[in-house]
């Protein structure tokens, strides 16, 4: 068990060396992406200048909903979307039929690639809201719901990653993963509260918005984060939960009948 | 041992549009790419598809490597049937893809090795001795620290090959394997191919060229359109023989063979 806990380690670290090397040897996009964020903190603290600080949706300033709602939001589908570009990637430079003739299963290397990816991100998250929170603006993060905050990052990885599989899987099945992800991603920003509250939605787009589970992702970590109250952060996170349940394994066994059927088709290559 | 069995295998591809390209043109109908093929390899031992471009040699090779599952038959390796028991054959076999640039371009000839090697499961402390073999039976050693992406086609092709032996596999896939290498390079890994052989590996090496089947193998199936036309032993059968055979066999211009022999 231990031995094999270890190979699971060996191969995050390989899979992590493998991404951290090839980003620094993209370095432009590094500082791209990092001036990109600057730009994208700046605009939220203008325009929550603009707005003024009457408007306070659910209880909080807007400059704080914006950066935990649009820096969340960022990383969830940054997160997501690295399976896609991740399995066309493998797809495109013909990587992918190497990878799945070696000894490690196909979902343990996607779930892998994932973890690395996802750590990239957090690093991005942090930089994110520690720069948006201590340069921009005097809110405070409440410490007292950080064990629920924790659960609530913890469980939107679990549902984001589910998503991910999803995406590689339609990628696997359809070829046009970024089309549909696209699509996803364009309702999600609209439908879940990036940019302000589903409340001001009308009443079929609210019931749509409850049921992406983004919406439900940035309500607990604003509620957890911001409101200083335990209110409304249980329901959330079951909510969370239940999505957890549910997306996981549909998501694991949907990537493992596509895999299948590409292996049947002989189309694990195409794009 | 690794031995291989292929019984009776067939499969077909359909062309028939993806989800979502309702109005595309695409040729409908399927290609039969194998036909009830069958034919067995033993461990110790080199064997040859032979065939012309489309006869399905690849497709022989993905099946036995399970990125292909048959869609009647049996790919039996060791005794195990890759379709209810694919870890086995990720496990026992090593397989040298055809696409040249199946590597991650940022990354020097070590550093993609090393990555594909954790994947492998070769222990981390035995990772640079390993790397290092593997670089020095493809001649690749001196550009073991080079970004791939400055690599030509061959440099490409031999370490294709240095990622297949990484695992020490059982059985060793080989498609079109020079395709890319000068003649003293094509030789040299002729040679590197019969000291795996008497290791007791299996080795199934897929090639149009005539020249190379009969320096490497010790048997060859030849395939044509699909089908198996003849199995030969050769070491019973002689080279100028077996030339006009497979000329007879695959309907192939002499002219046009005579100069895949001589690439």
């Amino acid at each position: 068990m231990s031995n094999r806990l270890f190979r699971l380690c060996d191969k995050l670290l390989a899979i992590a060396h493998k991404d951290f090397l090839t980003g620094l040897r993209y370095r432009s996009a590094f500082f791209m992406t990092g001036l990109g964020v600057v730009a994208e903190l700046a605009a939220f603290y203008f325009l929550s200048r603009a707005i003024g600080p009457a408007f306070r949706p659910q209880g909080m300033g807007y400059f704080p909903f914006l950066l935990v709602g649009a820096g969340f939001y960022a990383f969830l589908m940054m997160g997501i979307n690295s399976f896609l570009t991740s399995m066309q990637e493998s797809q495109q430079s013909g990587t992918l039929e190497v990878l799945m003739t070696s000894r490690t299963s196909p979902a343990i290397l996607i779930l892998l690639s994932a973890a690395s990816a996802f750590s990239r991100n957090a690093l991005r998250l942090l930089l994110y809201l520690a720069a948006g929170l201590m340069v921009l603006s005097s809110v405070h993060l409440r410490y007292e719901n950080l064990l629920a905050a924790a659960l609530a990052f913890i469980l939107s990885i679990v549902i984001a990653v589910a998503i991910g599989i999803i995406a590689a899987a339609i990628q696997l099945g359809t070829h046009k993963g970024s089309a549909v992800m696209w699509l996803f991603g364009s309702v999600a920003w609209l439908m879940s509260g990036t940019m302000f509250p589903v409340t001001v939605l009308p009443r079929p787009l609210l019931w749509i918005a409850k049921l992406i589970p983004i919406t439900h992702c940035l309500d607990a970590l604003r509620f957890s984060l911001l409101s200083g109250t335990l209110q409304g952060v249980g329901r959330e996170i079951a909510i969370l939960a239940a999505f957890s349940v549910v997306l996981l394994p549909a998501g694991l066994l949907i990537f493992s009948y596509m895999l299948k059927r590409a292996r049947l088709e002989g189309t694990l290559s195409f794009y | 041992m690794g031995g291989i069995i292929f019984e009776s295998v067939s499969k077909r591809f359909r062309h028939r549009p993806v989800l979502f390209n309702w109005i595309g043109k695409e040729r409908a109908g399927e290609t039969r790419a194998l036909d009830n093929v069958s034919f067995s390899a033993a461990s110790g031992r080199v064997m040859v598809l032979l065939g012309p471009n489309g006869s399905g040699k690849t497709t022989t090779l993905k099946l036995i490597s399970t990125l292909l599952l048959p869609d009647s038959g049996r790919v039996l390796l060791a005794g195990s049937d890759t379709r209810t028991d694919s870890s086995r054959a990720r496990r026992d076999v090593g397989f040298a893809v055809a696409n040249e640039r199946s590597f991650f371009p940022r990354l020097s000839a070590r550093e993609n090795l090393d990555f594909f090697a954790a994947l492998e499961d070769v222990p981390r402390d035995q990772r640079p001795k390993r790397i290092r073999w593997a670089l020095g039976m493809v001649g690749l050693h001196p550009d073991s620290d080079t970004l791939v992406m400055k690599f030509s086609s061959g440099m490409y092709q031999r370490l294709g090959i240095a990622r297949a032996l990484l695992k020490d596999p059982k059985i060793l896939l080989l498609d079109e394997p020079t395709r890319s290498l000068d003649p003293a390079s094509a030789m040299q890994f002729w040679k590197l191919v019969r000291g795996l052989a008497q290791q007791d590996s299996t080795v199934l090496l897929a090639t149009h060229n005539f020249s190379e089947a009969v320096s490497v193998g010790d048997s060859v199936v030849i395939l044509r359109e699909g089908k198996v036309a003849a199995r030969k032993d050769l070491h019973y059968e002689s080279a100028e023989h077996l030339r006009s055979f497979y000329f007879q066999v695959t309907g192939e211009p002499e002219e046009k063979m005579f100069l895949a022999a001589g690439a």
